[in-house]
């Protein structure tokens, strides 16, 4: 019943004003002035990270730690074909379509207004609550992947922020040097050695591929099983669910169809897979990157 | 910040944003296409090749407001044409507007070639227009898909008075339905590449219509001949990457190899917009690459352009007229045709067959000529409300080019000795210049 009901209201939604001449979208004012700092310190840090590079004794310099040796170098032979694998593409298509309607006419305009409405400490406030509680998966993660270093600091970043970060709302560690460097079990699989499969686009999440959505509903079944603070069960997590949404939607600058071009989906395949697929041999730095065969689209 | 970045990355995802090898197939020119003269790089030396590709470094950017409200207008036009289904999402033309809180003078400002109406390129000079007390309205090229499915009243882009037209009619839309607390006290206009040829003709139309008022007309490195400048770009295509597909394969691959060589020796755990900014320099380094990364720019746009005339005009060049592609079809094969498709093609098959049919009399001579800028050559001499500013490497134009501008233009263009094609734009020259301009301060705008 109530199904029946929502459906007019979402398909009204969906198709937008149509009849009207003029739509105005308020938006969240422009920050140059801020943006303009933030890019200049970039800069800075990108030039004083290359100085200490090129500074570094040859043996050391391009490893990603101190006396390692430098990494197999991979060839412009080892690319993978221009060829994305994509057996459904089609349903990914009509699902990539739905998805930017959707974001047209909710899921942007909620994210925009909850920028708006919202001071950005408060914001800041919610962002780094999820992104503390996303530091379990990433303890769970870092560990099946063998990588315990890097554990060990997603743990060292939980149990900082839990505590002197009141419940994770003030990112404390961050401020301490220990970045976040969020992982889930995508990449735990990527590391076991399973290649990102076919090419998927997810109802409202957007591009992934199969292996990144298994990643995903592993990811939530560790969540809900691990229920912390009673967070992922009853009522309490379709408000946590939706805020998490509104709130990742925030801090993503892409805006479907922005590029006006029919080619839109084919441009986004081919990049969404090729960073994948970059990330995956920065995962197996010491080996060679498997050789690339022309007749096996990227990806498969 | 993210603007800036998507930029940047941009720059490496568009060189990256070709997906598999196509044989190109020989076209049947019944038309002469207009030549290209001079070399495929214009002006430019190696350091206005690397200008344009990396832009006006953030500490060199003059000063910027903390904050610049921005209102999304969607305007849908009674004039627009169908919509063909795989421009589903094109049809309402976006532009962007920023109010100030009391009566003030409306600067519009018009996105080069292929571009949307919020550009990173539009960005800084809303942002320093609004520092400077304007209203600023933001609004694509009419090159961009959104703006030819949505306004173009043929379909066909490319033509500086059929471009400029429609531009103006749009205009006068936009500016009727603007919030009613907005006090508009003047008006002038801008743009930046193509968009600064378009700017140019707007106000010449303006002119002789009167509907808005236009004061002053400032172009930022404009073209002088469209098709002139649109050749070297086809001409740089061939030389950095060739004639079919091969040698984007190997410039992909050239690429790929370089970010992850640099991944793999990082420390990171993911490949983001802070990895892509600090790996642009490493990866791109030649002028080879340079040259390679700014034709295929191009070229992707180009491709919408390209189609979108093709299913307006039913040439039938890539599309068939009679099934055209829908929505939920691949367009891996149209794209695979499309990218090595030059606007010489373009210009024969779509463009020229258009405008002769659709303007009786007219020939291709006639057609190449009225896409340069001394069809209002008059104006531009004689009107001391038309500026310019250029640099003297700018690929887009080659010397006899540039002369005429300057001999045209007189005290009203400034001429900076680097910056390649827009590779200066936001600097604190450029800009304390083009306030001066659009402010009439300009030092050489008086006898």
């Amino acid at each position: 019943m109530k199904a029946r009901a929502a459906a007019p209201v979402l398909a009204l939604l969906l198709t937008g004003c149509a009849a009207r001449e003029v739509v105005y979208h308020h938006l969240p004012p422009d920050t140059p002035a801020a943006d303009n700092r933030a890019q200049i310190a970039r800069a800075q840090r990108l030039q004083a990270a290359a100085a200490a590079r090129s500074a570094a004794p040859p043996a050391a310099s391009g490893a990603a730690q101190p006396g390692e040796p430098p990494p197999p170098p991979v060839e412009p032979a080892d690319a993978p074909p221009l060829g994305t694998y994509d057996p459904w593409a089609r349903l990914n298509r009509f699902t990539y379509r739905f998805n930017a309607r959707f974001d047209e006419a909710i899921f942007l305009p909620v994210a925009n207004h909850y920028r708006i409405l919202l001071p950005a400490p408060v914001r800041g406030g919610v962002h780094n609550f999820f992104g503390n509680l996303a530091e379990v998966n990433s303890i769970i993660n870092y560990t099946l992947q063998g990588r315990l270093g890097r554990g060990v600091r997603s743990l060292g970043r939980f149990a900082i922020n839990s505590t002197l970060g009141i419940g994770g709302l003030l990112d404390v560690a961050g401020k301490l040097h220990l970045p976040d460097a969020p992982t889930g079990f995508g990449t735990t699989l990527a590391k076991w050695g399973m290649h990102p499969g076919a090419y998927l686009v997810i109802p409202l999440l957007g591009p992934s591929t199969l292996r990144e959505g298994i990643g995903l509903a592993a990811d939530y079944g560790t969540s809900y099983g691990i229920n912390l603070a009673d967070l992922y069960r009853g009522y309490q997590s379709w408000g946590l669910g939706v805020t998490n949404a509104v709130d990742q939607r925030a801090h993503v600058d892409f805006r479907y169809y922005a590029s006006g071009s029919p080619f839109e989906y084919e441009t986004i395949r081919f990049l969404y897979v090729r960073k994948l697929l970059i990330e995956d041999a920065g995962l197996h730095r010491h080996q060679p990157i498997p050789k690339s065969n022309p007749q096996v689209p990227a990806g498969k | 910040m993210k603007r800036r970045s998507i930029a940047l990355t941009l720059t490496l995802a568009l060189a990256l944003a070709c997906s598999c090898i196509s044989i190109a197939l020989a076209d049947p020119a019944p038309l002469k296409p207009p030549p290209a003269p001079g070399p495929a790089t214009g002006l430019a030396d190696s350091a206005a090749l690397r200008a344009t590709v990396f832009g006006t470094p953030p500490q060199d950017i003059a000063p910027l407001p903390e904050r610049v409200p921005m209102l999304e207008m969607d305007l849908e036009f009674p004039w627009a044409r169908p919509v063909p289904q795989i421009f589903w999402f094109d049809r309402r033309l976006r532009v962007w507007f920023s109010a100030q809180p009391k009566p003030a003078p409306l600067a519009i400002v018009i996105s080069g070639t292929g571009g949307d109406g919020n550009t990173a390129k539009l960005s800084i000079l809303r942002a320093v227009l609004y520092r400077a007390g304007y209203h600023v309205l933001t609004m694509p090229s009419p090159t961009f898909p959104g703006f030819i499915v949505s306004t173009s009243s043929t379909g066909v882009a490319g033509d500086l008075e059929q471009d400029g037209r429609d531009l103006y009619a749009a205009m006068v839309q936009i500016i009727a339905h603007l919030p009613r607390k907005v006090r508009i006290t003047d008006i002038d206009v801008l743009g930046y590449s193509l968009g600064g040829a378009n700017a140019a003709i707007v106000k010449s139309l303006d002119g002789a219509e009167h509907r808005l008022g236009i004061h002053r007309a400032l172009m930022i490195n404009p073209p002088v001949s469209l098709f002139a400048s649109v050749g070297r770009l086809d001409k740089l295509y061939a030389q950095a990457l060739g004639g079919g597909d091969a040698g984007i394969e190997r410039f992909y691959q050239q690429l790929y190899a370089e970010l992850a060589n640099l991944y793999r020796a990082s420390d990171r755990v993911e490949l983001d917009e802070d990895f892509l900014l600090g790996a642009a320099a490493a990866v791109l380094k030649t002028d080879a690459q340079f040259s390679a990364a700014i034709a295929l720019t191009f070229r992707i746009a180009l491709s919408n352009v390209f189609l979108a005339g093709d299913l307006y005009s039913g040439a039938g060049v890539v599309t068939d007229p009679a099934h055209p592609p829908r929505v939920g079809d691949s367009m891996e094969q149209i794209s695979r045709e499309l990218r090595s498709k030059t606007f010489a093609v373009y210009f024969t098959r779509i463009f020229a067959p258009y405008y002769l049919a659709h303007r009786p009399g007219s020939t291709v001579d006639s057609l190449i000529a009225r896409n340069r800028l001394d069809v209002i050559g008059e104006q531009l001499r004689m009107d001391p409300n038309y500026y310019c500013q250029t640099n003297s490497d700018d690929l887009i134009l080659d010397r006899a080019e540039l002369d005429w501008l300057e001999k045209t233009l007189g005290s009203r263009i400034a001429v900076y000795d680097h910056g390649g094609h827009l590779g200066n734009l936001g600097d604190r020259q450029q800009v304390a210049d083009m306030l001066d301009m659009l402010g009439g301060r300009w030092p050489r705008s008086t006898p």
